[in-house]
């Protein structure tokens, strides 16, 4: 799953409503256009895994899957060439009339990708499939009507996939439905134990199943539906175009030998496409009801960014603060260590040191609960950046403070605790304040971890309601609402500090 | 106040304060003694075959021009600094060639008390937190006995009125005053003064002057390093004189007036 990690990206609000303004702002190329390009541009994820799009196992530099040859068969048709575009699973459809005229990617047909998108008659049936460790406590849906032993009982979903909404509306059930980025990831997880049960399509679990020795299927698919090739909705003659042709590839039999090809059940699958009965397509909710739908998971999401934030930056800045005196005043082995410590923080990305601490420990015997994970992530590695800071800090500080500290007889710890930490202290309030704003932004990327916070929450909600510039909008300001009052506060905390310490911090005034 | 030593002589005539030092516990036993001690930075012998002895309740002033060794001889006295042969013995503690054990170190300071010339207040502490952090951290007096401490000295060097200001509003004649105050805090048994009056305008140093001649008076054994004429001559019963590291010249002012 480390694989993932290059491909995943920082989810700015900025970057989103950007991607909105400029897709709602330019035109999507239509049929004439990419025949005229001589290019059919496909999107997908190809670290979303197989059977659909991933790396050749054989030479990883060469995609592969059935969505591959699907997608090598619609241009042939439409008389072009296939051209891949990498993009993440559940913001692919952003890119359609950007930088792809297509996605091809498992996209389950529902009411709602109908309300916002083009989507083609069905190219493959797929089931939704409940998978559990072989000796786990998880036989079947029954046994999860009731909290287990360790509470609800958690399981593992592609964000934004049909599970994720089948196990959303499953009010029946015990369950903490936790969404990834990847379903390998819920594989992974639920083999490490962190999940009781993950559910996903039966055809990634019948693909994995060898990988995932220790897991089984629970039971037959218990729901089920098609995938459907999306484009952008103002190309109406390129989505009949990739129509026609997905019925030439079904009638012709091309589709069957695409699917035996790939042990999927070719006959079976031609079968169920030809008699796939119509989908309506969800209608658009008015602004009031989006509002009252919407505001109250977004205010939660917030609340979770303020929760990782205020937990997180505290818990950096002690153990930064530790960190540059044992720099400044331990001994020389001390010293290499934590500088080692420091520029492996520094010289990673947060995102991959996240990564480790979620999918890497539990593999190790160390599952953390994603939000204790997600804290932990964010401490350490601004923990690093704070140690710098106060470094300089403690640098600042005139050496003859160290020397009447020590003249008065107090121990070098005693100096640096009640002299010269409380100076840094001061002197680097400017600098830590906006870590702390930085902070709170970075928060967002603990989405890749399964942290539901704002902009995740913001980028699920956009994506099933179709209100993306809206809901854009309303995020960004509850962002502002938030990181507003923490510059004041800091402000403040500031200003309180160019007081005199007294009382309290030492102990000798009223 | 202009008297800096320039020419390394001090005229005797300049001792006039004709007090005999108030014999304080263990009356005329030897509070500081410095035996052959050296010590060299690269090639420079900053101090060469220094020895020199005080009395308890006496007040040795350190003399000579800048660069003759006199503050680096200062700061081996309570181990700021270190040095390569000889040895010091100062309130009853000892220190040897090298580097000293850091307890050790730390006992001898609780015993010998030291005021900067450029102050060195805690910034960010009141007047009267600065007085009162040693006391508290190193002697366990808790926060009322050394905030009470601490505003009995302000009011012994005529601070009483700022005890809740911060370091940066004082004049440096008001700063150096808290400075001793807070190094008496510690009830030294030794108090030394790195030039305390040389940052200060004349005004400023005579304050201070006053303060040190004043603790003279009570029978404080103290070593100062001055530049200063009026303040070794109101204060001390010996002058030392450095040039070159070496002592170049000892005058036992003031013995037996």
């Amino acid at each position: 799953m480390i694989a993932q990690v290059g491909g995943m990206r920082r989810r700015a609000v900025g970057a989103i409503i950007l991607a909105a303004v400029v897709a709602a702002a330019a035109p999507a190329a239509e049929l004439d256009t990419v025949v005229a390009r001589g290019e059919l541009v496909w999107a997908a994820d190809q670290e979303g895994g197989g059977p659909h799009v991933f790396p050749d196992p054989e030479s990883p530099d060469r995609l592969t899957g059935f969505e591959v040859e699907l997608a090598d068969l619609l241009a042939t048709e439409l008389g072009v060439k296939p051209r891949f575009q990498q993009g993440q699973w559940d913001r692919l459809p952003l890119l359609l009339g950007r930088s792809a005229d297509c996605v091809i990617n498992g996209f389950e047909l529902t009411p709602q990708r109908r309300r916002d998108y083009r989507c083609s008659r069905p190219y493959f049936a797929y089931g939704l499939q409940l998978v559990a460790r072989r000796d786990g406590p998880v036989d079947g849906f029954e046994r999860m009507a009731s909290a287990g032993a360790r509470g609800a009982w958690r399981v593992g979903v592609l964000t934004g996939s049909a599970a994720e909404i089948a196990m959303r509306e499953r009010t029946d059930l015990e369950v903490e439905v936790i969404g990834y980025d990847g379903t390998i990831d819920s594989l992974e997880q639920l083999r490490g134990g962190v999940l009781d049960a993950a559910v996903m399509d039966d055809c990634i679990f019948t693909f994995y199943a060898d990988r995932f020795a220790t897991l089984r299927a629970v039971g037959r698919p218990f729901a089920g539906g098609y995938y459907t090739v999306l484009t952008a909705p103002d190309t109406p003659r390129l989505a009949a175009a990739i129509d026609a042709a997905i019925g030439r590839l079904v009638a012709d039999g091309r589709l069957k030998a695409l699917f035996d090809r790939w042990d999927l059940a070719g006959r079976q699958q031609v079968l169920m496409l030809r008699d796939a009965a119509e989908i309506p397509a969800a209608s658009r909710r008015g602004l009031a009801d989006l509002a009252r739908e919407t505001l109250p998971l977004l205010l939660t999401a917030a609340g979770m960014t303020v929760l990782l934030s205020c937990l997180a930056f505290p818990l950096a800045v002690a153990v930064g603060l530790a960190v540059a005196v044992g720099r400044m005043y331990g001994p020389p082995a001390i010293r290499g260590l934590l500088t080692g410590y420091v520029e492996v923080l520094r010289g990673t990305p947060l995102l991959l040191q996240l990564y480790a601490i979620f999918f890497l420990l539990p593999k190790v015997g160390l599952a953390l609960p994603a939000v204790v994970a997600a804290i932990l992530g964010l401490a350490l590695n601004y923990s690093a950046y704070e140690s710098e800071i106060y470094r300089a800090g403690l640098r600042a500080v005139p050496p003859g403070q160290l020397e009447a500290g020590l003249a008065l007889g107090l121990s070098k710890w005693q100096v640096v605790r009640h002299v010269l930490v409380p100076q840094a202290v001061r002197i680097v309030m400017p600098p830590v304040t906006s870590d702390f704003i930085a902070l709170f932004k970075d928060t967002s990327v603990c989405s890749a971890i399964t942290v539901v916070e704002l902009t995740k929450r913001y980028s699920v909600l956009a994506l099933s309601t179709g209100r993306i510039v809206e809901l854009a909008v309303v995020t960004a300001l509850l962002y502002l609402c938030m990181s507003w009052p923490l510059s004041l506060l800091s402000r403040w905390f500031e200003r309180r500090l160019e007081q005199p310490a007294d009382g309290a911090a030492e102990g000798g005034s009223q | 106040m202009s008297g800096s030593v320039t020419g390394g002589s001090v005229t005797g005539g300049t001792f006039t304060d004709g007090r005999p030092p108030r014999e304080a516990s263990g009356a005329g036993a030897v509070a500081i003694s410095v035996a052959a001690v050296s010590k060299s930075r690269g090639a420079v012998r900053v101090l060469d075959d220094v020895s020199l002895a005080a009395a308890e309740g006496t007040v040795t002033a350190i003399v000579g021009a800048s660069g003759s060794g006199k503050s680096t001889l200062l700061r081996c006295l309570n181990g700021l600094e270190t040095f390569e042969a000889g040895g010091i013995a100062i309130a009853g503690h000892r220190l040897g060639p090298g580097p000293q054990p850091p307890q050790a170190l730390e006992r001898l300071r609780r015993d010998v008390g030291m005021v900067f010339q450029q102050f060195n207040l805690f910034p960010q502490l009141s007047t009267v937190d600065n007085v009162a952090l040693a006391p508290r951290l190193v002697l366990g007096l808790s926060a009322a006995e050394a905030r009470a401490r601490g505003l009995e000295l302000l009011e012994r060097v005529g601070l009483g009125a700022h005890v809740r200001a911060l370091p940066a509003t004082l004049s440096g004649g008001q700063q150096q005053r808290v400075a001793i105050a807070r190094a008496l805090a510690m009830r030294p048994r030794v108090l030394l003064f790195d030039e305390p009056t040389s940052a200060l305008d004349p005004a400023m140093a005579a304050e201070v002057t006053e303060v040190i001649v004043e603790l003279a008076r009570a029978g404080q054994t103290m070593v100062v390093v001055t530049h200063d004429h009026a303040l070794a001559g109101r204060a001390a019963s010996q002058v030392v004189e450095l040039t070159a590291g070496r002592v170049a010249g000892r005058m036992p002012a003031a013995a037996g007036a």
